[in-house]
């Protein structure tokens, strides 16, 4: 049996199922599509693309496969080629496992929603756009992708339309994606005319690539990923429904960035600028991220600054030149921050609406299954040993001690490692334990089997995920081996110090204190003063000089200015420089007058 | 009585507004019960000491001082319910809520699936149209000169009248939609 064509079937055959329901109502008069048909593809899809991913578990064969060629040029050849390495073999699995949770979760999220069906088909248009950008061998198929997953993250964020916070939320989504995108298609521009080619592996045979493509990349990744400075969509995101913030915002779209410098990561390898660059911006991303998840009272935009500060952590897995450590990382995160939604989700559906964590309490005896999922979740995201955050979160840590690298990032991450201790107890402390605070005549219910068979296959995930990619994926480079143990431990000592600190905290909210404004807790609250600075200053500053061009240039300056006004302006100038000349000594004058006289006459 | 609507607030109303809202920024602060209910009877006593004032000089001095120290202690993330103006789901269903005017637009085969309603719907519109002279007539008697005093509409006070406004009552879009 050859291995070869068994693979590419059973990749393309994963594409083909996901891409049925939206070409057979096309086709057929009568077939309809439904909520459950669109879960039950995804299913599908999924168990075809386990074949591959135990292919390659097993033989470790990987295959490139053309398609058929764009021809608009002579010289410049644009296929349609899929590469199926561990990266997009890996990512089929997960990315249709987690799809399917979430797709089988919105059957009962949504169920109140009119267009329900056209919402399963936009989720199901982001799958087939996320999977093309993960499966594609060059820039241009990978820019369909990007492009693809960028207007249904607009479309669904801005799902319902009538809120005005979805629509700026939607068109904040769009605006930092497209400042990211300017840095793709510069590194696209770019190695089109120096490598004459998009293909992944004719671009990477230069050993020294100049800085200027890898700062596109980084620009790109930093739009799409969410690093500082581009940043703000991402729990602006949040206006969302649940399941659309569990896909894209979480496992999906934002780790594309990361994915395409994952891809890309043999043109980084030997440019340290770029790489200090990812480090110390991954680095600022995930402690920024993790401040401000400090003080947040909405459970969505926890979970959402905690995904933005894990893709931080995945940037600076790409600074310390370990790609595959990144996907790891990517993998197993896809499963607990995915389940952590679902189970917010759950929580708030049950209570009616209610996202504010403050009117949440005691949910540990009325929800079991969820909370127990939740926590399973936040334990996974906190690096406890042996879930599955751990395998990839420890070794990064650990790859980051012992690495002659910046030691201000390491400090940061280490800080921000703590902090996600701490936000990560105080969301569990405030949500689960304690005396309810939950508003009256709330439908709990979680009986339903689609929302707990979800969450508990992703707690499963969870658990599993971690140290099954481990034992399955050979490394390319070797993981440290020996360090010192106070190094070895580190993560796990400044988790326990986030987690003592979330405890003190909540000991102090106890206490009799009037609790105040102080300046730290105003810069967490307001996510560092970013958004009102950058959309207002950017916004006046833009339409104050648009003003200047237009309008007062033309009248000010031509009319005004080159025509009267800069002529009497002139007049006045030499005017007045006269009258300082004019001193008004005319004795001396006469006297310089008789003198330079009496010279001429002696000298004849 | 009614309580009367007016173009400005008077004192009490002011009084009452800071009050409510300095207890709605506390309840952010304090997130458990027990610490709330403290300081909420702390700030209850603190508004009740100054409540005899007469001399309105002296009490607008202290209402605008209350002001200044809600707006320092202020919460900045305060708890708004969901479906209040600034809440997670406010104006989240209007995208659905389309005007009742709308139906006659529907095609025949669309208004066979609801047959029951269609078949009445004229009959509902001619009532409409008749009572609107009546409603009309009714509200502007009973609208003081300077101004209505409440928001809430009277009731029909003859028999075999409608009450006024009953269209737009009736005809309201649902609050979420099925």
């Amino acid at each position: 049996m050859d291995t070869a064509l068994l693979l590419n079937t059973t990749m393309i055959l994963t594409l083909t199922v996901i891409t049925t329901p939206i070409l057979l109502p096309l086709l057929s008069q009568t077939f309809q599509n439904s909520p459950t048909t669109i879960t039950r593809t995804v299913k599908t899809a999924f168990l075809i693309s386990l074949v591959p991913m135990a292919i390659f578990i097993y033989s470790g064969m990987e295959s490139i496969t053309s398609n058929w060629e764009w021809k608009f040029t002579m010289n410049f050849k644009i296929p349609i080629s899929l590469k199926m390495d561990q990266y997009s073999m890996m990512f089929f699995p997960i990315a249709l496992f987690v799809t399917w949770s979430i797709l089988q979760f919105a059957t009962w999220y949504m169920a109140t929603e009119p267009y329900i069906t056209k919402f399963f088909y936009y989720l199901l248009v982001f799958l087939i756009a996320m999977l093309t950008l993960t499966i594609a061998n060059n820039l241009f198929l990978l820019f369909i992708g990007w492009e693809g997953v960028g207007i249904m993250s607009f479309l669904l964020i801005g799902w319902w339309q009538a809120r005005a916070e979805a629509n700026t939320a939607a068109l904040q989504a769009i605006i930092y994606n497209r400042i990211g995108d300017i840095g793709l298609i510069l590194s696209m521009a770019w190695l089109a005319s120096t490598m004459n080619t998009w293909e992944m592996q004719q671009a990477f045979t230069a050993t020294q690539t100049p800085t200027l493509p890898l700062l596109g990349l980084i620009l790109a990744a930093t739009g799409k990923s969410a690093q500082f400075g581009l940043h703000p969509w991402l729990p602006a995101a949040m206006e969302g429904p649940t399941p659309v913030s569990a896909l894209l915002h979480s496992s999906t779209m934002v780790v594309a960035g990361i994915f395409l410098l994952i891809r890309t990561h043999p043109m980084f390898t030997n440019n340290h600028t770029a790489l200090t660059l990812c480090l110390c911006l991954g680095a600022l991303s995930t402690l920024f991220a993790a401040t401000c998840a400090i003080t947040q009272n909405d459970i969505k935009k926890i979970i959402a600054f905690s995904t933005s500060s894990q893709l931080g952590l995945m940037m600076v897995t790409i600074g310390l030149n370990l790609p595959q450590l990144a996907f790891l990382h990517i993998s197993t995160h896809a499963f607990f921050k995915a389940m952590l939604f679902l189970c917010s989700g759950a929580i708030i559906h049950s209570l009616n609406g209610e996202q504010d964590i403050r009117k949440m309490g005691g949910l540990q005896k009325m929800l079991p299954t969820t909370t127990s999922c939740l926590t399973i979740g936040n334990l996974a995201l906190m690096g406890t040993p042996f879930l599955a955050g751990f395998y990839s979160k420890d070794l990064i840590i650990e790859s980051m001690n012992t690495s002659y690298l910046n030691t201000w990032a390491l400090l940061l991450t280490l800080l921000a490692t703590s902090f996600t201790a701490t936000y990560t107890t105080r969301m569990t402390l405030l949500v689960q334990t304690g005396f309810t605070r939950i508003p009256t005549t709330t439908p709990i219910n979680e009986n339903n089997h689609t929302i707990t068979n979800p969450i508990t296959r992703l707690a499963l995930g969870s658990i599993m995920a971690g140290l099954f990619i481990t034992t399955s994926i050979i490394p390319t480079t070797t993981p440290p081996m020996t360090m010192p143990t106070f190094t070895k431990t580190a993560a796990i000592i400044v988790t326990t110090l986030g987690i003592i600190l979330a405890l003190e905290l909540s000991t102090m909210t106890h206490m009799l204190t009037h609790p105040k404004q102080n300046a730290m807790m105003n810069f967490s609250s307001t996510l560092g003063y970013f958004n009102p600075l950058t959309h207002r200053l950017a916004s006046l500053t833009l339409l104050n000089n648009g003003q200047k061009l237009a309008s007062h240039l033309t009248d000010l300056f031509w009319y005004k200015k080159m025509g009267p006004e800069d002529f009497a302006d002139l007049q006045v100038i030499t005017a007045k420089t006269t009258t300082t000349l004019h001193t008004g000594l005319i004795k001396t004058y006469l006297g310089s007058f008789a003198l330079s006289i009496i010279l001429i006459l002696l000298s004849h | 009585g009614q309580p009367d609507m007016a173009a400005y607030l008077t004192h009490q109303q002011k009084v009452l507004r800071l009050y409510k809202k300095s207890l709605r920024h506390l309840e952010s602060w304090c997130i458990y019960r027990d610490k709330y209910r403290y300081f909420a009877c702390l700030l209850r006593e603190r508004f009740d000491k100054n409540k005899d004032v007469k001399d309105m000089v002296k009490a607008t001095e202290l209402l605008k001082a209350g002001e200044e120290e809600f707006w320092t202690n202020q919460h900045p993330q305060p708890y708004i319910f969901p479906d209040s103006p600034g809440g997670t789901s406010y104006e989240r269903y209007d995208c659905y809520k389309i005007p009742e005017w709308c139906l006659d637009f529907w095609h025949p085969s669309e208004k066979a699936m609801y047959p029951d309603y269609f078949a009445k719907r004229e009959q509902w519109k001619k009532l409409q149209r008749e009572s609107w002279d009546k409603e009309l007539k009714q509200l502007e008697e009973e609208t003081p000169a300077d101004g209505p005093r409440t928001e809430a509409l009277p009731p029909a006070r003859k028999p075999g009248h409608l009450p006024p406004l009953w269209w737009q009552y009736v005809t309201r879009p649902r609050e979420i939609p099925m």
